[in-house]
């Protein structure tokens, strides 16, 4: 009798296993025509996410949009996953690091239809398109790069704040003097590309890539000298070194009040607000100091990159994911998307609801002056090759720092990998 | 003939409670370790297409400077972890088998860096690592840059690693120990043995089968490392090329730059690292592990 029991349990327990497979591996049956997945990698834009999907679903009751929001690195995993076995979700963000490898293998739905290009931001439009330049998703925001500067240590140092004519010597002056009186750091240079050098190395005239993104451009006088110069702020005093920046970010450095400058993404700027409320009102922004001497140009520039949002190539709800994809791209759903404040609106015009979330919720940061640097703003450097040599040219400028190789050596190597890494695709 | 019939019914039950467990491991862990096997002959990159290669990813890997030192780290991880954690968890296990006030809150105490969460316990050691603000330079009054000194990092690390594991492995230790009869003792003492000898001649032999166990597990997960690293050291950091593990390697190359093939050649090294390591101390156990009771 009781081995009866014990073998019904076990039955029982074998049956629940493999139903529970059966139902958690099996996907999503149960969608029906009105309901959209909407997958973010930024929880903190969810709550602005949620709103444009309600504004949609005010306007189609028959639609529910679900967002769901996952880290970065899960996010990829999981959407790769997704695209290789065609269940990816109907909405999606796609990052322009990403957008040529989906885009080229045939996962993301042509969007040219739905958007009218000449109201978004050039460089958004730019980084929504395909190998083949046709348009694979719809431009979301577009972002730049700030000047962070402590206003204590400015004071302390009597040395006047940043302004928009600053060029590289007047931050290595104001680095000096601050170091000088205060001890503290001045402008803190940490290896980074968006962030770091590809500024210094646009402004100087120079590129990575060629236009059409077929060609490195490291070697280049420009490009190289530029490199060099930003490589270089690494042995003044004034700045940490990339080992005390393993052990102390830049912006924990910043915001203790132990270097008064660093540059930031713009999409960072509510966070940090948030973060540090005590320091509300003795930081401010800036727009980045141009070249003095350009090779080429007129010395500014700033890098820009976008988010776009997509779907599927050959998704289930494909009809209705388009066309909550064209409210998203639409004036109000941009606009929603400027007031929840974290990113500026890929629409022409609407930057101003970015800025003003700043001024409604007092923090005390002129970030107006970022938008204006949108007229020269570069392009975020990319091209269908870039997963490949990105790892490697950021360990090569690590190792550079580090003295393993020498600038020069290094340079060369950072050209040939990604030339390299053009031929191998 | 009746017999018969009855242990094919039984055979039949057998499997069939064993079912959920068996499907379990052939779906989710001998499949995919014969797909990475087949993969790493593959130039698999992004959305499963790729094209056999042969041994092509096994070449680069031998000749790759890169893959050498993250070879010779791990094993050096091993080395700095494993006979100093497994010593250290020995004594504490010992230790904490004493006639002490207070046993049961060490034996928590000991406990707790196994329930508090590895990032956690990496991101609290990072700062007191920290070259300029951190405690330990501070209260020594060292300037050692323990997280980018490529020639320092290893240890930092396998201090935490030795740290987080003491715990769990003295319990283990602590249960064999608890398990040896007390006769042995009272008899040694009747012999005269002092407690030094009484640990050498009666505990070790007694505890040498939880002792092996422990060890076959401290090496596997040495030879695994990566979660600390990834905390401690992780990107940006001058000293990752130099310090990274065998497991890091692998995440940077099929995670980060996407190369899956390359990557599953390097894992199955791994797996045969651990596999040649494991067995050298099954065939060592002979010699020291005492299974008698």
């Amino acid at each position: 009798m009781s081995r009866w029991i014990k073998k019904g349990i076990s039955v029982l327990c074998a049956m629940i296993m493999v139903a529970g497979c059966l139902t958690g591996c099996g996907g999503r049956s149960g969608a029906t025509g009105g309901s959209l997945i909407f997958l973010i990698w930024d929880p903190g834009q969810k709550a602005g996410m949620e709103a444009i999907a309600e504004a949609y679903m005010d306007q189609h009751p028959e639609v529910t949009i679900e967002v769901q929001a996952t880290g970065w690195d899960e996010y990829w995993t999981k959407l790769e996953g997704a695209a290789t076995s065609n269940t990816m979700p109907d909405i999606f963000w796609m990052h322009s690091n990403q957008m040529f490898k989906y885009a080229d293998n045939g996962y993301l739905a042509d969007c040219s239809e739905i958007i009218d290009e000449a109201n978004y931001s050039e460089i958004a439009v730019d980084n929504a398109k395909g190998s083949d330049g046709k348009i694979y998703g719809v431009p979301k925001d577009k972002d730049t790069i700030a000047l962070l500067y402590n206003k204590d240590l400015f004071d302390a140092a009597g040395v006047a704040y940043p302004t928009p004519d600053w060029t590289w010597d007047d931050l290595e002056d104001a680095s000096v003097q601050i170091n000088g009186k205060t001890g503290k750091y001045g402008y803190m240079a940490f290896s980074h590309d968006q962030i770091g050098y590809w500024n210094f190395v646009y402004q100087n005239g120079g590129q990575i890539l060629n236009e059409e993104g077929t060609e490195a451009k490291f070697t280049d006088p420009s490009t190289a000298d530029a490199i060099r110069y930003y490589i270089g702020i690494q042995d003044n005093a004034w700045c940490p070194t990339q080992a005390q920046f393993a052990n102390t970010g830049a912006s924990e450095l910043f915001f203790s009040g132990e270097g008064a400058m660093y540059y930031a993404g713009n999409w960072d700027l509510v966070n940090l607000c948030r973060t540090y409320p005590e320091m509300n009102g003795r930081w401010d922004v800036s727009v980045l100091p141009k070249c003095p001497n350009p090779a080429n140009g007129d010395g500014r520039a700033v890098i820009s990159n976008s988010v776009s949002y997509a779907t599927a190539a050959d998704g289930k709800n494909k009809e209705l994911a388009m066309d909550f994809l064209a409210f998203l791209g639409s004036e109000e759903g941009q606009r929603i998307q400027g007031e929840s404040g974290v990113a500026i609106p890929a629409y022409n015009g609407l930057e101003d609801t970015w800025v003003k979330t700043f001024a409604d919720n007092d923090y005390q940061l002129n970030v107006e002056c970022l938008t204006e640097a949108f007229d020269y703003s570069v392009k975020y450097v990319n091209n269908p090759s870039r997963p490949s040599w990105e790892p490697k040219v950021e360990q090569i400028m690590l190792d550079i720092y580090a003295g393993t190789v020498t600038v020069d050596e290094g340079i060369q190597k950072m050209q040939d990998s990604v030339m390299e890494a053009i031929a191998e695709y | 003939m009746k017999k018969k019939v009855r242990t094919d019914q039984d055979h039949f039950w057998g499997y069939l409670m064993v079912a959920p467990t068996i499907i379990g491991l052939l779906v989710l862990n001998v499949y995919p370790f014969l797909q990475t096997i087949y993969l790493s002959f593959t130039n698999a990159k992004v959305f499963g297409k790729y094209r056999f290669v042969g041994l092509s990813n096994y070449v680069k890997m031998i000749t790759n400077e890169e893959f050498l030192r993250a070879t010779w780290n791990t094993i050096l991880f091993c080395i700095l972890t494993v006979p100093l954690g497994v010593l250290l968890a020995l004594v504490v296990a010992v230790l904490l088998n004493a006639k002490i006030k207070g046993k049961t809150a060490f034996r928590a105490i000991f406990f707790l860096p196994m329930v508090v969460a590895p990032a956690a316990v990496a991101m609290v050691w990072k700062w007191m690592f920290n070259a300029e603000y951190g405690i330990i330079n501070t209260v020594f009054h060292t300037h050692i840059d323990w997280i980018t000194d490529p020639n320092v990092v290893i240890v930092t690390v396998a201090i935490v690693a030795v740290w987080s594991a003491i715990g769990y492995d003295a319990v283990l230790l602590l249960s064999g120990i608890q398990n040896v009869s007390k006769s042995y003792y009272e008899a040694a003492g009747l012999d005269g043995c002092n407690k030094i000898q009484q640990f050498w001649y009666i505990t070790l032999p007694m505890v040498s089968p939880t002792l092996f166990v422990v060890l076959i597990m401290r090496l596997m997960a040495s030879l695994k490392v990566y979660d600390l690293l990834y905390m401690m050291v992780g990107e940006g950091n001058p000293a990752l090329g130099k310090s990274q593990s065998l497991i890091y390697l692998f995440y940077r190359e099929s995670f980060v730059s996407g190369n899956r093939g390359y990557a599953s050649a390097i894992v199955i090294w791994t797996v045969l690292l651990i596999g040649i390591v494991t067995l050298l101390q099954f065939l060592g156990q002979k010699k020291w592990v005492n299974y008698e009771v």
